[in-house]
């Protein structure tokens, strides 16, 4: 931050995955190896072509709806798409952990900025397949509000009361970097105190993943970060949410500050639609980085964006020499996609989320699917189970299709 | 074996997200928090479990006229 800027305090945390529901749930799964991602069935109905399965990572339905509606207190049913709901989950239970529920402070001096790489996927296939494939072509009458992507913002400012600052955005992988970054910047220029921040992701429908297929950038198995054989990302389904508080504030009313959002990071590669730049990496995580004063501190966690595609781990581990050089090998390299897959517009939100919980446990999950050393991948990288560590900071890499990167560093509330 | 008008409720309950308890023919639609929101939603449920239109012109105040309507166009639907 810049030296005007106030700090920015985390003050309460969200994660709805395949490895659970809830952060606390998401965050032992990962620290235990424990892996999301699994063959699924995928049948486009009697009007389209042969069911196929993909490697996906789901979040657990059964039960999902009677969960969630047990948190809120009150009825949810089927009124929203997946992605709505997921975040209305990390919400409630991001602001319950930061004991806002109710909090006057949420209705005037609250935004809310949520990222998201699609909008109302489940919705609009659903839509879809009823008017092109059936012939009374009916059409859900809520289809419009449910797809638009502001619709998870929407839902959680109802819930909560939040009258601030309320948007969405959009940048593919990125999205929920950009929507920390907005909401940090929000407090920055006093619009509000507190920012509800994060992603939301639900694109596992018979059409997107063969769309996904057809691009040939996922894996038929599982995703591989940075090793030998790796053949592409596995895709996710979840949410994830971090309030953001003014640290004065928070330490005015008494709440418990996880840890401090110290640097970001944005840049664009203006260069290709699915490959990276090596210099749009390191322009992010350069920025970051020297923002939070890091450059030259022995041990930092990196959660990297680590998709599993072979340009991709390649470009990031050649990006991480170059910000850090002689010091890349001290700072030990998490990649989680490999466990509760790749959450496209929830994905940076959520490995913020477990890589704060690693941050202050002084434990670094492994990385899973590895096969063996590439050696373009050259990184001190957290294999087999999780491994003990002393890092202070966390940096967050997201590396988005079209080009756009966020990079985020936060630094742990206090010596453990 | 549930009515059609037992039927129709457990529907409207589940698509307006209302207590079923509270759907009672003397009550009004605003009475039970049945909204714009809550009746095209159960109109969509009820059109895609009977294979019926529902025309939009209903002019049900209470909800005993709302299941008249919708009954009598299931009816009338069956008759045919």
């Amino acid at each position: 931050m810049a030296s005007a800027a106030p700090a920015i305090a985390v003050t309460g945390l969200g994660a709805l995955s395949a490895l659970g529901y809830g952060a606390a749930e998401t965050w032992a799964s990962a620290r235990s190896g424990l892996s999301g991602i699994a063959p699924r069935l995928f049948d486009p109905g009697p009007n389209g072509p042969d069911a196929e399965s993909y490697a996906v990572a789901m979040v657990e339905s059964d039960g999902l709806v009677a969960r969630i509606e047990a948190s809120l207190g009150r009825r949810v049913g089927a009124s929203l798409d997946p992605f709505a709901l997921f975040a209305l989950a990390v919400a409630q239970e991001a602001l319950a952990q930061a004991g806002l529920i109710g909090a006057a402070a949420l209705e005037r001096r609250c935004a809310v900025v949520f990222g998201h790489g699609f909008a109302g996927i489940h919705t609009l296939e659903d839509a879809y397949e009823r008017f092109y494939g059936r012939a009374t072509g009916r059409v859900h009458p809520l289809t419009v509000p449910r797809v638009m992507v502001s619709a998870p913002v929407s839902a959680v400012a109802m819930e909560f009361g939040v009258k601030g600052p309320v948007f969405a955005v959009s940048s593919a992988c990125s999205s929920s970097g950009h929507a920390i970054a907005q909401g940090a910047g929000l407090i920055a220029s006093g619009q509000c105190d507190i920012a509800l921040v994060g992603g939301s992701e639900a694109i596992a429908t018979p059409a997107c993943l063969r769309a996904w297929d057809n691009l040939g950038a996922t894996s038929p198995t599982t995703c591989r970060p940075f090793s030998a054989g790796r053949d592409g990302m596995s895709l996710g389904e979840g949410a994830a949410a971090l309030v953001l508080e003014r640290e004065d504030h928070a330490k005015a009313r008494g709440a418990t500050i996880l840890a401090t959002l110290t640097g970001i990071g944005l840049s664009s590669d203006a260069y290709h639609w699915t490959q990276p730049s090596l210099e749009g990496a390191v322009s992010a995580m350069t920025a970051a980085c020297g923002q939070a004063g890091m450059l030259e501190q022995d041990q930092i966690l990196i959660s990297a964006h680590g998709t599993g595609t072979p340009l991709n781990d390649k470009n990031e581990a050649a990006a991480i020499q170059a910000v850090f050089g002689a010091r890349a090998p001290g700072h030990p390299v998490i990649a989680t996609k490999s466990a509760h897959g790749h959450l496209i517009g929830a994905a940076i939100a959520l490995q913020g989320v477990i890589g704060l919980m690693a941050l202050n446990e002084g434990q670094a999950p492994p990385i899973l699917g590895w096969l063996g050393e590439d050696p373009d991948c050259a990184l001190d990288l957290v294999l087999g189970e999780a491994r003990t560590i002393e890092a202070e900071s966390l940096l967050l890499n997201a590396f988005a299709f079209g080009g756009l990167n966020t990079s985020l560093v936060f630094r742990r509330a206090d010596p453990r | 074996m549930a009515t059609l008008e037992d039927e129709l409720l457990d529907l409207i309950a589940e698509e307006g997200l209302i207590d079923r308890a509270k759907l009672v023919r003397e009550a009004t639609l605003a009475d039970v928090g049945l909204d714009s929101v809550g009746v095209v939603s159960s109109v969509f449920a009820i059109e895609e479990k009977y294979g019926v239109e529902i025309p939009e012109d209903t002019q049900a105040h209470t909800l005993g006229e709302f299941l008249d309507f919708l009954e009598g166009v299931i009816e009338a639907k069956r008759k045919a």
